[in-house]
């Protein structure tokens, strides 16, 4: 299952956190910079997954010596995806398939491109309650329950309106206005038709 | 009004760039009084900023209540604002949790689907166990209810309530099965249970065996990849196929095998065709049976794949996911990943440090003596160039801003950005964790791997040198500690496999004690003098060049050094370590007795001793009381012989002077004895016990009054005792000793009680010092015939096995239970047990493969009756014990505990038979939930007492105490009396139960409505119902009988 979908920002400002376990506000905090140290060293090409961070390795590395189920119940794959300015995290067990999540947060970002019409960080940062709703749409108590786009947009639009960046807050004068650009390229980027 | 929206808050945050934290402290305060305002929007909306603002690190737990607040609004998007702010910010110890349940009930019972889904997407972060049995009823319809969204996400909701609550699933199982079966189903519906059977799959593996052919019908023509995969994921658990289903097994692999080498072949999506040779692998399809030839095309199919997904220029990821089945296969099948091998290493030298680490998972269990070599340069390659990068960073950093030390994360992060050009250092954590693989794959089954060792010690001299070493400001961070002792840890492992080398192959100890020479002088000179010297490798190292003094090139330098290194030092085990090094090697250089004793030598070594003495000096005032005692020890040793060798003048032409014998005979022999080997943990109680000896028995029958008088005695004359066996006494192993032999007689039982009972509490090294003092002692009394007939204690322990041992073929000698003495049979030659002192002396033969133990508390620790079978059990149960705390400390993080699942029988599903474990398990479940149900009566009981108290104290009434103290006497005699009842009568109990129960639902209601008043007053009802329980509580049921 789904240990925790995260998004952050270049700067490791958090956008989205979600734990599908009760966890201290303060583990949180630092599990994301954890992650974000881990995420923003990686060299260009390197694969989209990271090695456990610290606060988990530690449980990760002893349940290779317990038994194998009880290894599906640790968190044991860290994946991520960078779309423009942000990173887009997924924690979750060995019972989810690695080459499946990364297809699901491309299903998750789609999912905002179409809701907001070239998304853009600054979408997500003044519409986080959205996010939430788009993430409920798609995973329940950690475990995915849609990834068609259009059941995932209409369920989202069914609750209600989905604002639209503030006008005056123009993505020109926006330093993070370049997420939109980043989705031109992303269908071509990643190939395997996963879903 | 100027209140702040959600949007406001952002963009006041945006301007405020610099002083965030004063900006969102005061926000933080605004929202505080907002929140507590009756304006429902008012409410929302911080609530909505106090969430972000959780997000980003902000506590927001005192708020619950308002949560809750919001959560019971009655406008949708308010509602969804609570909801979220429950979801987000509500922990295991949320104390209104317990009020949420009625709104939540109501909320699931809602007709609008939209406002359904808020309490169903909220309960997975919610759910209690006693939450889960009063929303299971509720829960259940809607499992058909007409909208597939609310079915999908139900089904995923039971799901989790089976987790904290396992019963759900006996009500819910049939239904999401009967959901499954339904072939109308909604495709996503069907999706979403494939999901939740794949996350029960692998814990109850048995309970879905009836699924398998509708689950294969979907998987054959389900059309949807991501079911798919899923399906796969379940099919590739290998109990399912394996544990469970071993008779189901043959048909369901036949089966199976077709469709998946078709998807195998056909699929277009990588992350399916990847999944499925993962199943087939994993589940075994591979395995033996009938049908070879068709298993090896499919076998071939998939490691070919999957070679191409690793090698060459492929997708990264392709490669990572591609070792991850790698790993998995080699477990099972060691051969097929070992033809990959080539691939394999290229990866080791992947600039993706994930895929490195995959690799290297790998490569680790596929290392020879052929490859070692090669694997390990590879390694240490990128090890030194990323140490080299480091220091050039670091250079540059001390050059521009010394301060940031201090701030380690950010000062690394800004670094590896304004550096992209350069191959960037690697993080810590990783390089330690390759040092420990070098390490492991080199001392791997005792060194089998290792050819040439002159070249293992140069690694290991490097390894010393790049080892990553915290600095000194660093363990003040809490964050850093586990990373700064991490570092210790694996510059101490380095060291420690120096010191086992030279302990353990006799034919490279030279170069090894050399190796040791060279990294302490590099220490005491390179670093700076003020800063202490941290590096854990310097414990075994300052062991090593101490232990074989001998063998150093010049011992006069080592002892410069370490007497340079020492003052710095400050970890104390490390400390300990080096001051038993400065009295070795002083020793050492003291010992030459051929040389004549001239003015000159006495003035260096006078000046010697006074330096070190004057080194040692500060050290008698440790805390850390090991460091303390060994240095007030060789104070004094040191001061009388600095005493001996002034008083001894020196030779003359004419006078021929004999060096003091204290400092040529005394001192050396302290340390000289039998050479130390290696002994594996738990030989200790593998050493028979000899007959005769009976542990149990008291030593002595009237040991108390002797250990009486030995207090007695005063401390100074013993230790002048001491003295003079050493100073007079040349203690060579031959003598007989006459008068301090039988004085030590006397002491003798009492000595070796004390360090035989304090020998668990001792760290190793301290041990060992014992271990070294016994052997002296009974290599000095081993032909003493007073010594061995007078203490019957050594006699019982130590001699008989030492006869034995030399006669050797002894027929009472079991040679097997002796581990070390079984390894040398095992490698050396025959002919080298002629060895006198073959339990201690190592073979000469060079290169020679003992047993790689590091010695370890274990090893002495324990009991003395130990016998080998009870340490076995001791071992076990230690390990159990850590694998106790591991689990634990799993569990802390992120950690879903499904374990619960696994007690639960889904077989009867019907309840025909309730078995007892489980009707045991629901019991415990009912009590743990009334004493919830009670703690949260006695919390509201003593809300109301303290509100009548408070109208007692305003209306002053005096004469109440009297009658509270006759009502508590009253109260308490009834709980006595229900107390003994109790236990007779199950039935009563029942009966008061079902009334507390009832009673908390009312509490229940009351608290939903979040008006305060008509909640006391229903409390108040409670009171009288049950308050004859505690009497502690006696007052305050007074009281409120009082007060009703």
């Amino acid at each position: 299952m789904i240990n925790a979908f995260l998004v952050f920002n270049g700067s490791g400002q958090p956008r989205l956190t979600k734990f599908y376990t009760q966890l201290d506000t303060s583990i949180q905090q630092r599990l994301i910079s954890e992650i974000f140290t881990l995420v923003s060293n990686r060299p260009p090409g390197s694969c989209n997954f990271l090695p456990l961070p610290p606060l988990l390795a530690a449980s990760g590395t002893s349940s290779s010596s317990s038994s194998a189920t009880e290894q599906n119940d640790v968190p044991s794959f860290v994946t991520y995806r960078h779309y423009a300015t942000l990173y887009f995290i997924v924690i979750s067990t060995s019972t989810e398939s690695p080459l499946a999540l990364i297809d699901l947060i491309q299903v998750y970002v789609e999912a905002l491109d179409r809701l907001f019409e070239n998304v853009c960080e600054l979408d997500l940062i003044f519409n986080f309650e959205t996010l939430h709703a788009v993430l409920g749409e798609m995973i329940v108590g950690g475990v995915v329950i849609e990834t068609g786009l259009d059941k995932i947009v209409s369920g989202v639009r069914a609750q209600g309106t989905v604002v639209k960046r503030p006008v005056n807050e123009g993505r020109g004068g926006s330093t993070m206005g370049a997420m939109a650009a980043g989705f031109q390229g992303m269908g071509g980027n990643f190939v395997w038709h996963g879903r | 009004m100027f209140e702040k929206s959600l949007y406001d808050l952002i963009r006041g945050l945006r301007n405020h760039k610099g002083h965030e934290k004063e900006y969102i402290q005061n926000c933080l305060k605004e929202c505080r009084s907002e929140i507590r305002s009756q304006d429902m929007d008012l409410k929302a909306t911080a609530l909505l900023k106090l969430i972000y603002l959780e997000m980003v690190g902000h506590d927001m737990s005192w708020a619950s209540f308002h949560v809750l607040e919001v959560m019971s609004s009655q406008k949708y998007h308010q509602k969804r604002v609570g909801y979220l702010g429950a979801v987000q910010s509500f922990r295991p110890d949320t104390d209104v949790l317990m009020m949420a349940t009625n709104l939540l009930k109501k909320d699931l019972a809602a007709s609008l689907p939209t406002l359904i889904a808020l309490p169903i997407g909220a309960l997975p972060h919610l759910v209690t166990p006693s939450l889960a049995l009063s929303l299971l009823g509720d829960l259940l319809p809607r499992l058909s209810h007409s909208q597939p969204a609310i079915r999908k996400k139900t089904v995923v909701t039971l799901y989790r309530l089976a987790l904290v609550y396992p019963e759900t699933l006996r009500a819910a199982w049939p239904k999401i099965k009967e959901r499954l079966m339904d072939k109308e189903e909604d495709p996503s519906v069907t999706a979403a249970i494939v999901n939740v059977v794949c996350e029960l799959g692998w814990r109850r593996p048995t309970d879905f065996l009836p699924l398998a052919p509708r689950l294969f019908e979907l998987l054959v023509d389900g059309g949807n990849n991501w079911m798919a995969i899923k399906l796969i994921k379940l099919v590739r658990t290998p109990d399912l196929l394996f544990a469970t289903l071993t008779p189901l097994e043959p048909r369901l692999v036949r089966k199976l095998l077709p469709p998946l080498t078709n998807l195998i072949k056909t699929t277009p999506a990588m992350s399916l065709l990847y999944e499925c040779i993962n199943g087939i692998i994993q589940g075994g399809i591979l395995g033996d049976g009938e049908d070879f030839s068709a298993r090896e095309e499919v076998a071939s199919l998939c490691v070919s794949k999957l070679r191409g997904m690793v090698s060459g220029n492929s997708d990264p990821n392709l490669k990572y996911v591609a070792l991850l089945a790698f790993n998995r296969i080699v477990t099972t099948h060691p051969f097929l990943v070992a033809q990959q091998e080539d691939v394999i290493l290229e990866c080791i030298d992947s600039e993706d440090i994930t895929i490195r680490i995959k690799a290297l998972d790998l490569v680790q269990g596929m290392v020879s003596s052929e490859n070692l070599v090669s694997i390990v340069s590879r390694l240490m390659r990128q090890l030194k160039a990323s140490s080299a990068a480091l220091l050039q960073q670091q250079d540059a950093l001390e050059g521009q801003d010394v301060e940031t030390d201090s701030s380690d994360e950010t000062g690394n992060g800004s670094r590896r950005r304004s550096r992209p050009k350069e191959q960037p250092p690697l993080p810590e954590d990783y390089t330690i964790d390759v040092m420990g693989r070098i390490l492991r794959m080199c001392s791997q089954d005792n060194y089998s791997n290792l050819v040439d060792f002159d070249w293992y010690i140069d690694v290991l001299t490097q390894l010393v040198r790049i080892a990553p070493v915290h600095r000194a400001k660093d363990p003040d961070l809490s964050s850093s500690t586990s990373a700064s002792t991490q570092a210790t840890d694996i510059s101490e492992r380095i060291g420690n496999e120096i010191r086992n080398v030279a302990v353990k192959v006799k034919a490279v100890r030279p170069a090894a004690v050399r190796a040791a020479e060279l990294i302490i002088s590099r220490f005491s000179t390179e670093t700076v003098s003020s800063r202490p010297v941290i590096s854990g490798a310097l414990k075994p190292l300052a062991w090593v060049v101490g232990e074989y003094a001998y063998q150093l090139l010049s011992s006069d330098d080592t002892l410069r050094n370490m007497l340079n290194l020492v003052p710095r030092i400050d970890v104390p085990e490390v400390l300990a370590t080096a001051i038993q090094t400065v009295p070795k090697l002083f020793a050492h250089i003291a010992e030459d007795d051929q040389a004549l004793w001239t003015s000159q030598r006495k003035s260096i070594l006078s000046l010697l001793m006074a330096r070190v003495i004057h080194v040692l000096e500060p050290l008698a005032q440790h805390p850390y009381l090991e460091v303390q005692e060994r240095a007030v020890e060789f104070i004094e040793l040191l001061k009388l012989t600095a005493e001996a060798a002034a008083g001894q003048a020196p030779s003359t032409n004419e006078l021929q002077q004999d060096p003091p014998l204290l400092l040529t005979q005394a001192i050396p022999s302290l340390f000289t004895g039998w050479e130390l080997n290696s002994v594996a943990p738990g030989a200790q109680w593998n050493v028979p016990i000899p007959d005769g000896l009976d542990l149990d028995k008291p030593i002595h029958p009237n040991l108390g009054s002797l250990l009486a008088q030995a207090d007695h005695l005063m401390l100074p004359v013993q230790g002048d005792d001491e003295f003079e066996v050493y100073y007079n006494q040349k203690p060579a192993p031959t003598s007989i000793s006459s008068g301090p032999a039988i004085e030590r007689l006397v002491d003798g039982p009492e000595e070796i009680v004390g360090s035989y009972q304090q020998a668990g509490e001792e760290s190793y090294l301290d041990a060992d010092i014992i271990a070294r003092r016994k052997a002296e002692r009974m290599e000095r009394n081993r032909d003493d015939p007073f010594y061995i007939l007078g203490s019957s204690r050594s006699e019982g322990t130590s001699t008989p096995i030492h006869n034995i041992l030399q006669k050797e073929n002894g027929p009472d000698l079991d040679i097997d239970s002796i581990p070390i003495m079984q390894l040398d049979l095992d490698k050396l030659n025959l002919g080298n047990n002629g060895d006198q002192h073959q339990q201690r002396s190592a073979s000469s033969k060079p290169k020679t493969r003992q047993r790689i133990v590091i010695e370890a508390d274990e090893t002495l620790g324990g009991s003395g009756t130990a016998t080998p079978r009870h340490y076995e059990s001791e071992n076990n149960s230690d390990s159990f014990t850590k694998s106790k705390a591991k689990k634990l400390k799993q569990q802390s993080l992120l950690h879903v505990d499904s374990s619960h699942l696994m007690g639960l029988s889904l077989g009867d599903a019907d309840g025909s038979r309730p078995d007892d474990g489980f009707a045991h398990e629901r019991q415990q479940r009912e009590e743990a939930e009334m004493a919830q149900a009670m703690k949260e009566v006695q919390r509201l009981r003593l809300e109301m007492q303290r509100a009548n108290e408070r109208i007692q104290v305003a209306q002053g009434v005096p004469v109440e105490g009297i009658v509270v103290k006759k009502k508590k006497k009253s109260a308490s005699t009834k709980k006595a009396e229900d107390s003994g009842v109790e236990p007779a009568s199950g039935e009563g109990t029942a009966v008061v139960k079902k009334k507390k129960k009832k009673v908390v639902k009312k509490d229940d209601e009351g608290g939903e409505s979040t008006v305060v008043k008509p909640k006391k007053k229903k409390v108040k009802r409670v009171v009288k119902l049950d308050g004859d329980d505690d009497a502690n509580n006696a007052g305050s049921t007074a009281t409120a009988e009082e007060g009703s």
